[in-house]
């Protein structure tokens, strides 16, 4: 069942077109891992989902529904976002973090939003760490609040920009351990990142953008082993090497 | 007047007041806080011994003589005898004497002990003007603050007009003296008149029209000056920060609230002790509109006894305590308040 | 005296004010403004002359107090930054009447045309500019500590001397970041010289004062504070806008980071 689709979204800043016209379509428990190189405007398709941005042309629909019908707030509510530079709340505590939406967005109680926080902070093995607060964690821990703050909304959809390039190699693993069970456990997840073993083993759907342009996307053995476009060889098979 | 809306770079953003008043070198701020302490203690015993409320209240509790609020401020005593100064630097007045030119340090003593002797008899007519400089400068940052923080959050986050008012309204209150404020408020406005129209007739404890005049100006100087360290705070709260909450579905408005604001509020706190201590230092213009504040006290003393350079020396010393008191008991606010990571205490990342 | 002058005036206008009321802004006040130009042209003069004396003093004492705090050791920087913390922690009106009262000025001549008392207008310039001193050392030892360790070494690399590292590396780059705090200062100075008014020196406020204060004309208390406080205004608003553009002109690419 789609549960997001977007249909020739095109955006420019002044001269500079950034989206010339992307469409795909993802299904609830997916996960879509969008690659391309630096400015072919991954951020930009993100944020034009929860409307961080608004799109030029084209429709986004989520769940059947354009979402510039939608609520902007609610919206955000239904889609989560964690940022690559975490972007937490830097005056709260990790839990402090997770409360605020779940208290000011959704009105819970406070103890109602404290438990539904604890929760989900032992989800991503932060239990010990409620009470720290952003500067007194680590670059890998900060991203799990950041994580656990996104879920703890129940969105819809979560998208990921570039999770772990903030992070330093030996902390890049705990993150992505987190968002391996978020795939197997179901949650629909639109990521932006250049794990390639992530992509590899977790991805449903490998969407290669490049120019504003989606350029080739399928299965992500597909587009690894034997890719339609030259483009796509090349900037994988640098990747991996990367990787190596 | 475009400044502003694009920090200048540099250290400082903010067109403020002046740096703080700085740290003592070590033993002497030891020393200040020392002094502090039993300064604080007895200007707050003063204040309480002259207090209406408490003289009311002590008489209905069957103790009419405890409290005497019914001394005017001229006819208050000092506790602390000035006899034996006066008696001491008489005796080392003879000493200098003896010594002739060599006696200059000798002589300068003597102006030292007759100097305390002095300041313990003005000291009681100093604690009542003190006393309205303290309420003119913490009344004034309060009510300033309720205006500056909208002014601030208007400044940074509003659309066009209201950009432009408040950047027009810090400008040209930063722009002109607080001097001339004050008499255009005062003597240019029929403010006065008012005031006491509405009930500010001066019988205690209700202060007199002046006074609220001088609120009225103060909070509106003071409120043009915090608006601008709380903007430079929010301009230097990571626009990352609302980004998130506007991601988690927080409004716009409840971004601000509930996310800058309180970064930017505690970004804001070195710089609102410099207001603070700023504003004790310029309530002394107050003197100038009829308001009996500290220095219209000195002043008065000043014209009756001729010892101009004398009471002006006991005032400053004065307004020094007042000041440097303030400064570490901000400082230790800002130490209780922080946050680690969020503003200038605490360690960084 | 002055101090006693300029009190009972005050108390004589309060008298009034409190029990007449104010009438509206009236063409004849404005045009009672307007024919005491001289006047006020006057006190500009004086304003303008009393902030350059102030802020030249300030540099003068500021300067060198601020490098002693940086570089400076033992009693020498104590006694420094101790009196910075004394003229900074006193109001400039007491500082005002202190320098006025309390050092020994013989009473000088009287500036033609300006009608000033040299006396008056010494204690003034003593006492604002010390005080300006206090502030300018602290922009300046900012300015100082906020220069990269790394130059430092850099220069002693080099081969150069600890004083010639400071003299050639150090403050030139200091004196630029400084810019801003000296036209902080600078906004500082002009607006409490109308503080003057205490000891009174005929600068813009005492003028506007005696303005008013004329038999008759307390109906232009108000068209006559705005018109100075228009002055003020355009005083301070031009050299900010002016110092802008030299510290954009003078600029090094990056040199503020
Ligand atoms: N707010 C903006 N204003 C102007 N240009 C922008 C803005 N955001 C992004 N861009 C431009 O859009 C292009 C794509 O940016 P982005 O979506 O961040 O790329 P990516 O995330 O793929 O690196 C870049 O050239 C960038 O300069
Ligand atoms: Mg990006």
């Amino acid at each position: 069942m789609t549960l997001l689709e977007l249909e020739g979204v095109r955006k420019s800043y002044e001269d500079e077109d950034v989206l010339r016209g992307v469409s795909f379509a993802m299904d609830r428990q997916d996960v879509e891992v969008i690659v391309g190189p630096s400015g072919s405007g991954k951020s930009t398709l993100l944020r034009c989902v929860n409307r961080l941005t608004e799109i030029d042309d084209g429709a986004i629909y989520l769940d059947g529904e354009e979402i510039h019908g939608i609520d902007e707030n609610d919206l955000r509510r239904r889609v989560g976002m964690v940022f690559q530079d975490f972007n937490l709340f830097a005056h709260r505590t990790a839990r402090g973090n997770v409360t605020l939406g779940l208290t000011a967005v959704l009105g819970l109680s406070k103890p109602e939003a404290v438990e539904r926080a604890d929760d989900y902070l032992d989800r991503v093995g932060l239990a010990d760490q409620a009470d720290s607060y952003p500067a007194e964690l680590s670059g890998g821990q900060k991203q799990r609040v950041g994580i656990a703050r996104a879920l703890a909304m129940d969105p819809e959809l979560i998208l990921f920009d570039e999770p772990t390039s903030a992070l330093d190699p030996e902390l890049i693993g705990e993150v992505l351990g987190v968002m391996r069970d978020l795939a197997e456990g179901g949650t629909t997840m639109l990521c932006v990142t250049h794990e390639m073993g992530f992509a590899r083993s977790a991805a449903s759907t490998l969407t290669f953008l490049d120019d504003g342009r989606v350029v080739e996307r399928g299965p992500p053995e597909q587009l690894f082993e034997n890719p339609r476009e030259d483009r796509t060889r090349s900037f994988l098979g640098q990747l991996t090497d990367l990787e190596r | 007047m475009t400044d502003g809306e694009t920090a200048t770079p540099g250290s400082d953003p903010t067109e403020t007041r002046g740096t703080t008043v700085g740290d003592l070198p070590g033993r002497r701020r030891l020393a200040v806080l020392a002094a502090g302490t039993v300064f604080w203690t007895w200007l707050l015993a003063r204040w309480a011994y002259h207090n209406s409320l408490l003289d009311g209240l002590f008489t209905a509790l069957g103790f009419p003589d405890l409290i005497r609020s019914e001394r005017g401020v001229r006819q208050r005593e000092g506790w602390i005898p000035a006899e034996p100064f006066g008696a001491a630097a008489d005796a080392v007045g003879t000493v200098a004497a003896a010594l002739g030119p060599a006696g200059v340090l000798v002589d300068w003593l003597r102006w030292v002990l007759d100097l305390a002797a002095f300041a313990t008899t003005t000291a009681p007519a100093l604690a009542s003007g003190a006393f309205v400089t303290v309420y003119l400068t913490v009344l004034s940052m309060l009510f300033g603050l309720v205006i500056a923080v909208p002014l601030a959050v208007a400044r940074v986050y509003g659309g066009r007009a209201l950009r432009a008012v408040s950047l027009a309204y810090t400008e040209l209150i930063r722009g002109t003296p607080l001097l001339a404020q004050l008499f255009f408020l005062y003597f240019g406005l029929p403010l006065a008149s008012i005031a006491e129209d509405v009930g500010f007739t001066g019988q205690p404890p209700i202060p007199r029209a002046a006074a609220a005049v001088a609120i009225v100006g103060f909070t509106i100087n003071s409120s043009a000056y915090q608006s601008e360290y709380i903007r430079s705070a929010l301009q230097s709260v990571d626009p990352g920060q609302l980004t998130a909450a506007r991601a988690v579905g927080l409004s716009k408005f409840q971004g601000i609230r509930y996310v800058v604001l309180p970064q930017g509020l505690r970004f804001a706190i070195p710089g609102w002790t410099n207001e603070f201590v700023y504003l004790i230092k310029y309530s002394s213009l107050a003197a100038f509109i009829t308001v009996p504040d500290l220095f219209r006290q000195a002043r008065n003393i000043g014209s009756e006894t001729f010892q101009f350079t004398n009471i002006y020396v006991v005032v400053a010393l004065f307004y020094l305590a007042l000041v440097l008191t303030t400064a570490i008991a901000m400082g230790r606010l800002e130490d209780r308040v922080a946050i680690p990571g969020v503003g200038q205490s605490g360690p960084r990342e | 005296m002055g101090l006693a002058l300029t009190g009972t005036a005050a108390l004589g206008v309060c008298d009034w004010a409190a029990t007449t009321g104010n009438p509206p802004l009236q063409t004849g006040d404005w045009a009672f403004v307007v024919g005491n130009w001289e006047v006020l042209l006057l006190g500009t003069l004086v304003t303008v002359l009393l902030t350059a004396t102030s802020l030249a003093l300030g540099f003068l004492a500021g300067f060198p107090a601020g490098t002693v705090e940086v570089y400076g050791t033992g009693r020498l920087r104590d006694a420094v930054s101790t009196a910075g913390v004394l003229l900074r922690g006193t109001p400039v009106v007491v500082l005002i009447v202190l320098f006025f009262f309390g050092l020994p000025i013989p009473r000088l001549l009287t500036l033609p045309v300006l009608d000033v008392r040299l006396d008056v207008f010494l204690a003034a310039t003593l006492a604002l500019g010390f005080r300006s001193a206090a502030y300018q050392s602290q922009v300046f030892r900012g300015a100082i500590q906020s220069i990269d360790e790394g130059q430092l070494a850099a220069a002693r690399s080099v081969g150069m001397t600890q004083r010639q590292a400071i003299r050639h590396v150090v403050f030139p780059q200091a004196v630029r970041r400084s810019i801003p705090g000296f036209q902080n200062e600078f906004t500082i100075v002009l607006k409490d010289t109308s503080v003057a008014f205490a000891i009174g020196l005929a600068e813009l406020l005492t003028r506007a004062e005696n303005l008013y204060l004329q038999p008759g004309r307390d109906t232009a208390i108000m068209e006559v504070i705005l018109a100075i406080s228009a002055i003020y205004f355009v005083l301070t608003f031009t050299t900010n806008r002016t110092i802008d553009y030299l510290g954009d002109a003078y600029a090094i690419p990056g040199g503020d980071e």
